[in-house]
């Protein structure tokens, strides 16, 4: 089984195909402020401004140890080979009955060391970043190859990247004291929500992450990572009933983000969801029309059909649209793209975890499979350019192609035509987790809030229902796409082989003609 | 491999550095700390259709330090590990929690509840892991790999083998310190069969374990998961019906968890929690009994000390569905009144019945048989759930055709007050061990 959560686990995952999608595990990429910076340099800015001496300084490392490191990883041959240099701060605070109950944060930093052959990939890590540390990790690694040795790179070139995060103070420069208000600001707001309100919790994370990738021929990528989110837990009590739901934004984003706003926007999403489930019901049990409201429905599409497109799972045969690229599978105007150039979102990304350059990708090109999501491997197995979809939890994983920011394109109708065309079905709003059966196709969402359509029309509230449905089947019976889409505001982490990334997914209002929803013939 | 000169040797020296950072901090101005030092070496090794796909090694140490400041607190964690570095860490995270607000209910664990730790040999690791050889990784991942690929419909197998062991230490200001290791090796396959124009449903297993004595042999694991895949040839989507539901012991695992989840001090006083108020009283039902054993030997998640230091011993849960303790730590007792019990779950036991899945079945005569569950999700103030599954008909007592694309819904403590048997078949693998589980009256969603 996979997990959400952050935690390492004890017992590894069995089912690959199986992938898992929450919002719930909290501050997967926590905050940081600035606790144990290695020796006194600062977070390398733009990499056009800064030298590359100074990023390899960051790791306490220099051009002849990356020579002489890659010089024992490819000894034993290589078709690629790469090293990923990682530090990570993270710092987050809580704010439980009023009171701040606990802060923590956190420093992470190591290297890990790849080879590949052909399919084949050897990994090792390591958190010491001594010449001897790496030098043993780097044999490690080369166990996997059995050929002669490839020649090391001579002289290195600091790639170029794109820039969708760069912020203007880094979280490093931002204290405890200037976060306090805005956390107190926030539980102010919320408490001041609704008199049945009992509890309050609010959760501020925030961190920086700078990342090294040098590869086998010389090229390195670096980037500055930045993450933030943050969380409002509401519970309340009415006549002897007891509900809790909440609310949060996240982005790569900085500190000037959480604007007055924002804070009243999240602050009202936390209560409202809330309090609407004192009246909610359960809709009755079977197939529905299920309408997605735009936003966070993107859900559907990161289950139904991303999970199922990352080569990985096409390259080995183990997904249903292993043979579908070029096929029909949707109406004229679905197409839906994995976009790592939206500015600010978490699955924004400037360079890939392979040092590839990262795109937007359109996985259905008005209504025809048009291209699976790749890391390094899968393009050279079906000699494809490459998406920038390589990614990695940390340097404690080897790269997958992984999604980013998953959404659907604008289509033809309106909301009010969608919401008017339903004669008895569901709309969903607001989610906490999905997961999906690759090879099967059968994928899942939870909905936490929605709303029954009855005659056309929007009128009781509706609660924690399952949805399924099969992947292939929903884009065909994908039968009115509005002319909203937006992104989620709210934070998805994705998990798949063990490994944990932050993604984006959007949706516009979208029709689904046919799912089966869990309900209750009560 | 070379042993860089950071490196960690013993639970000894972890246990001294232990001390030594809650000596660094003190000096910075904490009252009190409490810090904890590991060392992890773990292997990997994954192999699809005839060739290894992945190796991966690693070792891997960190340092967490809880700190208590003038009435405030703070946890920090560190993986660069650096004399210099460490202390200056530590200085800064002492210095940032004066920067927070004084927490009254916030105080170091109490002496007293390390007191009479057990010193019962828990078995936590089996020496045999020493000889596990590269040759040998690779020929047990060979046979899953021969054994997965029997059915010639079987389009890709993966079948993994993993391995590692642990060492820590933990040392606090008010006298605790206590040192652990531990090891664990497990397989896992999971096999892809074509069926049809496009689809290919998948089926796996698994097992884990302190020792390797115990486990099935690999090739067992991989026909298992063989077997699964090829049950699932033909699923079509269930019937939207109120019926009996068998649960398999492994898909009952995380259905125990879910009821089990909101049973604690935190979250009672979070105001997420259906167990609130409910101590002494009935909740799920009346056949369900379970016990937290920390101390059987070979145990995954067998201890004789929790986080906070307080020693380990049996706790009824649940006894015929009545709840008779909460996982209670420090901080949330204090905030409850109540007397810390321990904050986190060690192995939990479930009192068995006396009929296997076969007897069980027969009983049920029709309804619906679940393997696993897909997505899916509860609220754990309410107790409301619903969840995607995929199992199989039960026709005429016995299991029949594949069903998927289901769900079921409802409410946890009303589920469990339908739970009819509990079956004498735990899953083994798992530090929750369930069996089989039957449930009348069920509400399932489908076509």
């Amino acid at each position: 089984m996979h997990s959400l959560s952050t935690r390492r686990t004890f017992v590894r995952g069995t089912a690959t195909g199986a992938a898992l999608l929450g919002a719930s595990s909290l501050g997967l990429l926590g905050g940081c402020r600035r606790t144990s910076a290695p020796g006194t340099t600062m977070i390398p800015g733009d990499p056009a401004t800064t030298s590359l001496s100074d990023h390899l300084g960051f790791f306490s490392i220099d051009e002849p140890t990356l020579t002489r490191v890659m010089a024992e990883l490819t000894s034993r041959g290589a078709d690629a080979a790469d090293l990923y240099f990682q530090h990570s701060r993270d710092n987050s605070i809580t704010m439980e009955d009023g009171i701040i109950s606990r802060a923590s944060s956190s420093v992470d930093q190591g290297v890990g060391l790849r080879v590949v052959v052909g399919d084949q990939t050897g990994y090792a890590f390591t958190e010491d970043l001594s010449l001897a540390a790496m030098i043993a990790a780097a044999r490690t690694a080369a166990s996997i190859a059995h050929g002669s040795k490839v020649v090391s790179p001579v002289g290195y070139k600091h790639g170029k990247t794109a820039d969708f995060y760069t912020l203007k103070q880094p979280w490093s420069e931002i204290g405890v004291a200037q976060k306090l208000p805005r956390i107190e600001q926030l539980n102010t707001l919320a408490r001041a929500g609704d008199p049945a309100i009992e509890k309050v919790t609010v959760s501020w994370a925030d961190g920086e992450e700078v990342v090294l990738i040098a590869d086998m021929h010389g090229r390195i990528h670096t980037d500055v990572r930045p993450m933030t989110r943050l969380w409002c837990m509401v519970t309340a009590k009415k006549n002897g009933v007891t509900q809790a739901n909440s609310a949060n934004l996240a982005g790569r984003q900085g500190f000037e983000w959480y604007t007055d706003e924002r804070l009243a926007f999240v602050a009202k999403e936390a209560v409202n969801r809330t309090m609407i489930l004192f009246e909610a019901k359960r809709p009755p049990a079977g197939e529905l029309p299920v309408v997605l409201a735009a936003g966070a429905s993107g859900i559907l599409l990161h289950e139904a059909i991303g999970h199922g497109m990352e080569a990985d799972f096409n390259r080995k045969g183990t997904s249903i649209y292993a043979d579908m690229i070029g096929k029909k599978v949707a109406p004229d105007f679905v197409t839906i793209v994995d976009d790592a150039t939206q500015p600010g979102e978490r699955g924004a990304l400037n360079v890939d975890d392979e040092g590839n350059q990262t795109e937007k990708t359109v996985l259905v090109d008005h209504g025809v499979m048009a291209s699976y999501l790749h890391d390094s491997i899968s393009a050279r197995h079906y000699g494809h350019k490459g998406t920038g979809s390589g990614r990695r939890e940390s340097f404690r994983h080897a790269p997958l192609p992984r999604m980013r920011s998953t959404y659907m394109e604008n289509g033809p109708h309106t909301r009010e035509e969608i919401i008017a065309s339903v004669k008895k079905g569901i709309i969903a709003e607001t989610f906490t987790n999905g997961q999906v059966q690759i090879g099967a196709g059968d994928f899942t969402f939870y909905i936490k809030n929605g709303w029954l359509i009855e005659d056309g029309k929007i009128t009781a509230p509706i609660k924690d229902i399952n949805i399924i449905g099969s992947g292939p089947e929903a884009l065909r019976n994908v039968t009115m796409v509005g002319n909203d889409t937006k992104l989620d505001f709210g934070g998805w982490t994705c998990g798949k082989d063990g490994q944990s990334v932050p993604v984006s997914q959007g949706m516009p209002t979208t029709l689904v003609s046919k799912m089966t929803v869990g309900g209750e013939n009560v | 491999m070379s042993k860089p000169s950071t490196d960690i040797a013993s639970s000894n020296e972890l246990l001294k550095s232990s001390t030594d950072a809650v000596e660094i901090a003190q000096k910075a101005g904490a009252q009190d700390a409490w810090a904890s030092l590991s060392r992890d070496r773990s292997v990997s090794y994954t192999y699809r259709d005839g060739k290894i796909e992945k190796v991966e090694e690693s070792t891997s140490r960190g340092l967490g330090i809880s700190l208590y400041v003038d009435g405030r607190y703070s946890s920090h964690s560190t993986t660069d590990l650096r004399p210099d570095r460490l202390a200056a860490f530590i200085r800064e995270a002492v210095a940032l929690t004066r920067a927070l607000q004084p927490d009254p209910h916030r105080k170091i664990p109490d002496p007293a509840l390390f007191q009479g730790r057990p010193t019962v040999d828990l078995e936590r690791k089996d020496p045999g892991l020493a000889d596990l050889t590269p040759q040998k990784r690779e020929a047990w991942c060979a046979d899953m790999d021969a054994a997965a690929h029997a059915d010639k419909r079987v389009i890709s197998a993966e079948s993994g083998l993993f391995s590692g062991e642990s060492q820590g230490a933990s040392a606090s200001s008010n006298g605790f310190s206590g040192t652990w290791e531990g090891g664990y090796v497990g397989y896992n396959c999971t096999a892809t069969v074509r069926e049809g124009e496009d689809k290919r449903p998948e089926g796996s297993a698994s097992a884990v374990g302190r020792f390797l004595a115990g486990l099935p042999e690999p090739s067992k694991i991989a026909e298992k998961a063989l077997k699964r895949t090829i049950d699932r040839l033909g699923s079509k989507k269930g019937p939207t019906i109120r019926a009996t539901m068998v649960v398999d012991p492994e898909a009952a695992i995380s259905l125990i968890s879910r009821a089990l989840g909101p049973g604690s001090a935190a979250a009672i006083q979070q105001g997420r929690s259906f167990w609130a108020g409910k101590l002494g009283q009935p909740l799920l039902g009346d056949k369900l009994t379970i016990t937290d054993e920390p101390l059987i030997p070979r145990g995954l998640a067998s201890r004789h000390f929790d986080g906070e230091g307080i020693a380990a011993k049996r706790m009824p849960v649940l006894e015929r569905g009545v709840v008779k303790n909460l996982y209670v730590d420090t901080y949330y007792g204090r905030k409850l009144g109540m007397a810390p019990t321990t904050g986190s779950a060690s192995n939990r036991v479930v009192a068995l019945g006396d009929k296997n899945l076969e007897q069980l079945l027969a009983q049920a005569g029709s309804g619906i048989y679940v393997t696993s569950w897909l997505g899916g999700n509860s609220d754990s103030t309410t107790g409301d759930f619903s969840l995607g599954l995929r199992g199989h008909l039960i026709e005429n007592g016995k299991i029949g055709a594949p069903v998927g694309e289901m769900n079921v819904t409802g409410n946890l403590p009303a589920l469990y007050k339908s739970l009819i048997a509990v079956g004498n078949d735990p899953y083994p693998y798992s530090s929750l061990r369930a069996p089989t589980l039957v449930f009348e009256n069920v509400q399932f969603s489908g076509a």
